[in-house]
């Protein structure tokens, strides 16, 4: 077996105005991976390409150890995908959802569910299309949670869904990882939402992979330094440095490499260091997503 | 495992729809019941309502099984289930098949039994019904393959309905046309010459290379949703 859930190696897709390009990915088993991205950035082709759904021209794909699309059908019998654009059948009730999943899949949990009925607060005798969207988000949820899948690929579950409901989902999600063979990939552009849940976070942009790695890695690297530049002082060029802003004597160092000697270095240049500050996960984003635009454009 | 799979989809499909169906074949019963009263009035409106009712079902099935399943975005979560494009498509041609052969069957066997014990015409137009009950059929063939296949663009679904649903008449009339089959219509006996079977074979054989293609092309799909 092997100890990868996910493994994405050089997967291209071209579209008419979209292109996926060589995408590198590895989700770990029992980890979770938040894909953040703006969007039309990649995360929903990517996650289509995960399930089987849209074959990739080029690059190797593997789910579960599983090759896709070819072997699809066996990868998804461990797979609960959710996404924001699924739906239900609105004319039926959740009851009978339950009912027609519980049906196909063996290992459905029918204790767990009636747990998420009442966790969730979702009425299963009422027709789906009397529910709000986010009791719809969490019937949808349920019906992939009570089925014991060992990965859940979900693609923006969280996108239009009050406070109390995230939190509720984001709260059941963490309980499924109590089991530890579990994995979760879970796409947004809702940078809180990621950073509360996730172990690994992945960056796309455009259809490309822009950076990807552990949470705390990255809270720990970025920083962002407040100077102030004495005049006839110029900041060196210093490595882990991505980009600086300056406005008349102040000036603000992000950093994705940051070690203390940085702010030596800029001491030691003539400038003060002001203050040193810790980033937050959609400023990281924002930061690497410029970064790597000009990286293209230059 | 994925057979039950398959079976489950259809039994899906067939609860979803079965309002329909049963609405379908009461029509046609209806058209059937009026077609037997003696004016001549009555019988042309219960024939026309006959195979009305099977037109109208052939064409509305394929919008409420498979075009609906992706406008609706309820494709996502059946193609979230263990089953591949091809199993998708076989399990949807095989429950819209099966939905519109129930109410198919029921009322063509309903409407030769009628022709058959109540002497309304003559038994030489049975060979002729059944042609002529086959092209609904075709032309839901060729609906329900539009819909698998471009079900993402509803203008092409309905540029194939309006397309079959205005050939049905220009086809009845061109089979009127056979002299070896329009010569047989008055006679008190049916008459299976070679023309009926060559027609009837024909129109089976249409159906069955329009299902085949439709397979073939689905199973080459690179991107499902």
């Amino acid at each position: 077996m092997t100890d990868l859930a996910i493994e994405l190696r050089g997967v291209s897709k071209r579209y008419r105005h979209f292109t996926l390009d060589n995408v590198h990915l590895k989700l770990p088993r029992g980890q979770i991976m938040g894909l953040i991205g703006a969007n039309g950035a990649g995360k929903s082709t990517t996650i289509r390409i995960l399930m089987g759904l849209v074959h990739q021209d080029s690059g190797e794909a593997r789910v579960l150890g599983h090759s896709m699309p070819a072997e699809q059908v066996d990868a998804k019998w461990d797979i609960g995908f959710a996404s924001e654009d699924m739906r239900l059948y609105d004319s039926m009730t959740l009851a009978w959802h339950i009912n027609f999943i519980a049906s196909i899949y063996p290992n459905w949990d029918a204790s767990y569910a009636q747990l998420l009925l009442k966790r969730f607060g979702v009425p299963p005798d009422q027709k789906i299309k009397g529910l709000s969207h986010g009791q719809r988000v969490k019937a949808a949820l349920l019906l992939v949670l009570a089925r014991k899948p060992k990965l859940l690929v979900l693609d923006e579950p969280t996108t239009g869904l009050d406070p109390v409901a995230r939190h509720e989902i984001l709260r059941e999600l963490t309980n499924v990882m109590a089991d530890e063979d579990r994995s979760i990939l879970f796409s947004s552009h809702n940078t809180q939402d990621v950073e509360q849940i996730s172990d690994q976070i992945t960056f796309i942009d455009r259809g490309r992979i822009i950076d990807s790695m552990d949470k705390e890695a990255y809270l720990d690297r970025w920083r962002r330094l407040r100077l102030e530049v004495p005049s006839g002082i110029e900041l060196p060029p210093l490595p882990g440095i991505i980009g600086i802003q300056q406005r008349g004597r102040l000036a603000v160092a992000t950093s994705n490499a940051f070690v203390p000697g940085l702010a030596n270095a800029y001491e030691n240049s003539g400038a003060r260091v002001q203050r040193i500050e810790n980033m937050t996960l959609e400023e990281i984003f924002v930061a690497n997503v410029e970064r790597s635009r000009e990286e293209v454009e230059a | 495992m994925t057979s039950s799979v398959v079976g489950q989809l259809i039994l899906k499909d067939w609860r979803l729809n079965r309002l329909l169906i049963v609405l379908s074949v009461a029509l046609g019963l209806v058209a059937l019941f009026v077609a037997q009263f003696g004016s001549e009035l009555a019988r042309l409106f219960g024939t026309v309502w006959f195979f009305v009712s099977l037109i109208v079902l052939g064409s509305i099935l394929p919008g409420t099984a498979i075009v609906s399943e992706r406008k609706k975005q309820t494709l996502a979560f059946i193609m979230s289930l263990p089953v591949s494009s091809v199993q998708y498509s076989l399990a949807k041609m095989a429950s819209i098949w099966v939905m519109f052969l129930v109410p198919w069957l029921t009322l063509l066997i309903s409407a030769v039994v009628l022709v058959a014990t109540r002497n309304i015409v003559p038994h030489g137009i049975i060979p002729m019904l059944l042609i002529v009950a086959v092209l609904p059929l075709i032309g839901f063939c060729l609906i329900s393959s539009a819909a698998l296949l471009v079900g993402e663009s509803e203008g092409a679904l309905v540029a194939a309905t309006i397309v079959c649903n205005s050939s049905y008449w220009f086809a009845f009339y061109l089979l009127c046309h056979i002299p070896s089959l329009a010569a047989n219509w008055s006679r008190p006996v049916a008459v299976w010459n070679p023309a009926a079977f060559i027609t009837l074979s024909a129109e089976l054989g249409f159906i069955a290379l329009i299902v085949g293609l439709t397979l073939f092309f689905q199973s080459r799909k690179r991107s499902f949703i």
